[in-house]
């Protein structure tokens, strides 16, 4: 029959009470199931998701930068391969142009040659015409003395007025 | 002063069935699991600082079984954490002063230690074999240890919180009486004692606060406020109060109760943690 004890009852201070023993053990696993199934399992669970979360964070970023590298290292090896085409361009441009200025300048050289020849050709043709020019001319005057000769009675003194006149046209002549 | 067991609050065909234990025991479930499923609650990949200090805690314990167990038996970490939970808060239950703590009871800390043992023998079977296990028991002192391990187990936690307890019953029972005998000293001699109390108190506090010696501060202030109390008590402000059971209990009571309480919960979690630890080895050892 269930007696509700005095408060003033106490138990033996180092004594085993089975009762107690066995809610001490109820409460115990009641405890565990509890704290396992509300706390620790959903804790734990958040721990390990945002822990691997992190690690695919960290893994993701190491595979974007070894990209990285990598496309920056294709960039370089691109870029140094376009210097040394260019440079290669640049050469042949170099080389192409000094061989057509050099073309262009023999070239205006030959004409130069021709030109001078040609007007050395005309200069000595005009001077032969010119040569020419002066021969008629001689005889044309001698004939014209002649028939001045001719014409009138030559004196002495004539004689001798008429050569040094016409020594004297022959300088002017000269002249 | 008496020490006293449990109280017995229910008896049918007298058993003790209700006892102080059972229900500090159990209040401590109750208090133990609604905190579990408060902190559990709500959980968010970007934690708030409740939540921050629930991971804390939580990942703490699995680090502890961890290091301690082996990271195979990281699943154990909920049994031991309630058994550390249950012992923290079975032995800090105490200091309500209306119930007593459960822990300094040896029915709770034997059914524990018995828990434990019988843990120990589950995983021994379970990973050698009944046949092995058996074996062990040739020598026959293996019964012995057997034996005495969960019994001294149980003592141990027992004895320290329940010797923390009497320890500060008696504390309070002296302060009472030299209080009394201050203040008898106080009645018949007036202004005389509390005067020098002051001075005695006035010194000690200059010399702590010039030394930088936390000690003599310590006692300056409590003989100042000696002094002080005194004073009140010649005004008539005090009957008798015991006036030196404020204050330095609570001193003694921040070892007795509280330190004590999570040490032995600690060692408690950790001696389980061992031997069961030591009944679940990793799977390679086991194959030998």
């Amino acid at each position: 029959m269930p007696v509700l004890a005095e408060v003033t009852q106490f138990e033996s201070l180092v004594g085993v009470n089975p009762w107690t023993a066995l809610f001490t053990f109820c409460n115990m696993i009641i405890t565990f199931l509890l704290l396992k199934k509300f706390l620790f399992k959903p804790v734990k669970k958040m721990i390990d998701a945002r822990q691997k979360e992190i690690d695919d964070m960290y893994a993701d970023a190491e595979a974007s930068k070894k990209e990285a590298a990598k496309l920056q290292a294709d960039y370089e090896e691109h870029l140094s391969s376009a210097r040394a085409q260019r440079d290669e361009i640049l050469r042949d441009a170099v080389a192409a142009a000094n061989k057509r200025r050099e073309a262009i300048v023999a070239e205006a050289r030959a004409d130069a040659a021709a030109l001078r020849d040609k007007a050395e050709a005309d200069i000595a043709q005009e001077k032969k015409k010119a040569l020419n020019e002066v021969k008629n001319e001689i005889s044309s005057i001698s004939i014209s003395i002649a028939e001045e000769v001719v014409e009138r009675e030559i004196t002495e003194a004539d004689h001798l007025r008429l050569v040094n006149e016409f020594i004297g046209k022959l300088g002017e002549g000269d002249d | 002063m008496e020490v006293n067991g449990p109280k017995i609050y229910l008896q049918i065909n007298g058993m003790n069935v209700i006892t102080q234990t059972t229900v500090a025991s159990f209040v401590v479930m109750v208090l133990l699991c609604a905190a579990g499923f408060f902190l559990g609650r709500n959980l968010k990949k970007r934690p708030g600082r409740m939540q921050v200090l629930t991971e804390k805690g939580v990942s703490m314990l699995y680090n502890l079984v961890e290091d301690t167990m082996g990271k195979h038996n990281s699943y154990w970490t909920p049994y031991i954490g309630a058994l550390f939970l249950s012992s923290i808060g079975g032995s800090l239950i105490g200091m309500t002063g209306i119930l007593r703590s459960a822990t300094s009871d040896v029915s709770t800390t034997i059914t524990w230690a018995l828990m434990t043992s019988f843990l120990v023998w589950g995983c021994t079977i379970k990973n050698s074999g009944l046949k092995s296990f058996l074996k062990g028991y040739i020598n026959p002192l293996n019964i012995v240890s057997d034996i005495a391990q969960p019994v001294s187990m149980a003592f141990r936690h027992f004895g320290n919180i329940m010797g923390g307890g009497v320890l500060m019953s008696i504390l309070y029972t002296g302060l009472a009486g030299l209080s009394s005998l201050i203040v008898g000293a106080v009645r018949s001699n007036g202004w005389v004692v509390t005067g020098v109390t002051a001075l005695v108190g006035a010194a000690l506090l200059l010399l702590g606060f010039k030394k930088k010696k936390m000690v003599f501060k310590i006692f300056g202030a409590v003989f100042a406020g000696i002094a002080v109390a005194a004073a009140l008590e010649l005004l008539g402000v005090f009957g008798e109060v015991p006036i030196l059971e404020v204050g330095i209990p609570a001193v003694l009571s921040l070892y007795f109760d509280i330190f004590s309480g999570g040490i032995q919960a600690l060692v408690f979690s950790l001696l389980t943690m061992v031997y069961v630890g030591m009944a679940c080895p990793p799977k390679e050892e086991k194959n030998k």
